[in-house]
């Protein structure tokens, strides 16, 4: 096993949000695929952008987890939640951070490499592309007279600029870098307890089937539950869970259900059925709601 | 009114309008001992359900056969509700657990019993309920609840 599949995702819990333990965020991008891809979680993209805040058509990093869903990562093993605030405060209160700032002037150094290797590639291009114009200017212009070969000279024939030279390199600083995440700073933590939402078995039990979910809210319900991941799959489902005994008035289940067959989904409820003995877990069942079309 | 009376009173209405209304035959309601409440069980004048996958089944039988594949109605169960009323998962798990796919009634086997088109029939097929919702102006409405996950018709 490599080190690179051992590492655990770091789910950051910062204050805010509803419930009341605050919000679950991913700020790492391949931590993101990976839930996505192995773990069947897509989560919701939430960051915008700091010059453009108000759009919120196309969202990027972090995405926002559920609590079920963090709850589901960590039980698997997958995952460790940090107390993102408390961590970084600790962190930053310690008396050098040599190693961050390193870390930071790496970063930096490889940024430069990369314009570097970028701004050297262009100008080869372009040089390749003057190359061919001249030779192309050249034999069309043999019969020309001789004054038209000035423009040669003026353009700068000879393609290839004059590189910059080494003192130009070694005064010009570093460019700036906005790391995307601060893992460098806080390193890897013990990860601190989740609670367990009421509707974790239900999301476990779809999950386990291989379902992916999003917020349902766009359908009236606590989850779009889909076959596979929605990039491939329209929704079968709105979804809400209950406790087993909990009262769900009937007005409720007729109109989700009128909904749900109004955009070709099933309004699919469910809720754990308690053991009966505290050795044995609890059972999921799940019913699914449609119109009769009578 | 008594809580029988309301109830029968509200079985009654829905009776009436799977037999006026919706020309369902062979109508009966059905009592068990271990069953929330009176339940009814009819056959409909035509098939009132069919599952996604077996509707693949059926096209892909009849595409073999050249020849359309007769879809009789089948008897399906009904649970009487009213529109103000609150069931809990546990109350529909209840129901669920105490019936059988099918109603109890005769049916004669017939000779495709096991053509995969046949695999969603009889007492083969899921459990399904139809819910009588009934408002106050005796308004009735069906929906059909599923036992499980089962996937939504293309309507």
């Amino acid at each position: 096993m490599t080190q690179e599949s051992v590492k655990k995702i770091r789910i950051s819990r910062v204050p805010g949000g509803k419930a009341a333990g605050g919000r679950y965020l991913v700020f790492d991008i391949e931590d993101v695929i990976s839930i996505r891809r192995n773990n069947g979680i897509c989560a919701v993209l939430t960051g915008t952008m700091p010059q453009n805040p108000t759009q919120n058509l196309f969202l990027g990093l972090p995405v926002e987890l559920r609590v079920e869903e963090v709850r589901l990562l960590v039980d698997s093993g997958a995952a460790y939640v940090a107390e993102e605030l408390a961590e970084h405060l600790d962190a930053l209160n310690k008396p050098n951070h040599e190693a961050y700032i390193d870390s930071l002037r790496e970063k930096r150094v490889s940024a430069q490499k990369a314009f570097d290797e970028e701004k050297n590639r262009v100008r080869a291009m372009h040089a390749d592309k003057m190359k061919d114009k001249r030779k192309k200017d050249t034999s069309a212009s043999i019969a020309q007279p001789a004054g038209e070969g000035g423009d040669d000279s003026l353009f700068g024939g000879d393609a290839v600029p004059a590189p910059h030279t080494k003192k130009e390199e070694e005064t010009k600083p570093l460019p700036a870098i906005t790391p995307a995440t601060s893992a460098q700073l806080v390193g890897v933590s013990a990860g601190v307890d989740v609670p367990i939402p009421p509707a974790l078995p239900f999301y476990r039990h779809l999950n386990s089937k291989g379902y992916y979910t999003t917020p349902g809210l766009r359908f009236g319900g606590d989850y779009s539950v889909y076959p596979g991941d929605p990039f491939r799959y329209h929704a079968h489902y709105l979804a809400n869970a209950y406790g087993w005994n909990e009262k769900i008035p009937m007005l409720d289940v007729v109109t989700s259900g009128r909904l749900g067959t109004a955009v070709k989904k099933s309004f699919l409820f469910g809720a754990e059925q308690p053991a009966s003995t505290p050795e044995e877990d609890g059972r999921v069942r799940m019913f699914c709601v449609e119109w009769a079309g009578m | 009114m008594a809580p029988t009376q309301h109830m029968d009173a509200l079985v009654r209405i829905v009776l009436n309008n799977l037999e006026y209304q919706h020309d369902w035959t062979q109508i009966n309601t059905h009592t068990q001992r271990d069953l929330p409440r009176k339940l009814i069980y009819g056959l409909p004048p035509k098939r009132l359900y069919v599952h996604p996958d077996e509707q693949v089944e059926i096209i892909k039988a009849e595409k073999e056969r050249k020849d359309r594949i007769p879809q009789e109605a089948e008897y399906e169960w009904v649970l009487p509700l009213h529109l103000s009323e609150k069931w809990s998962p546990a109350q529909f798990a209840a129901v669920f657990d105490a019936i059988k796919a099918l109603p109890p009634v005769d049916i004669e086997d017939d000779e495709d019993g096991d053509a995969p088109w046949r695999a969603w029939r009889g007492p083969k097929r899921g459990k399904r309920i139809l819910l009588a919702t009934v408002q106050d102006d005796s308004t009735v409405t069906y929906y059909w609840i599923h036992d499980g996950l089962v996937k939504p018709r293309q309507n």
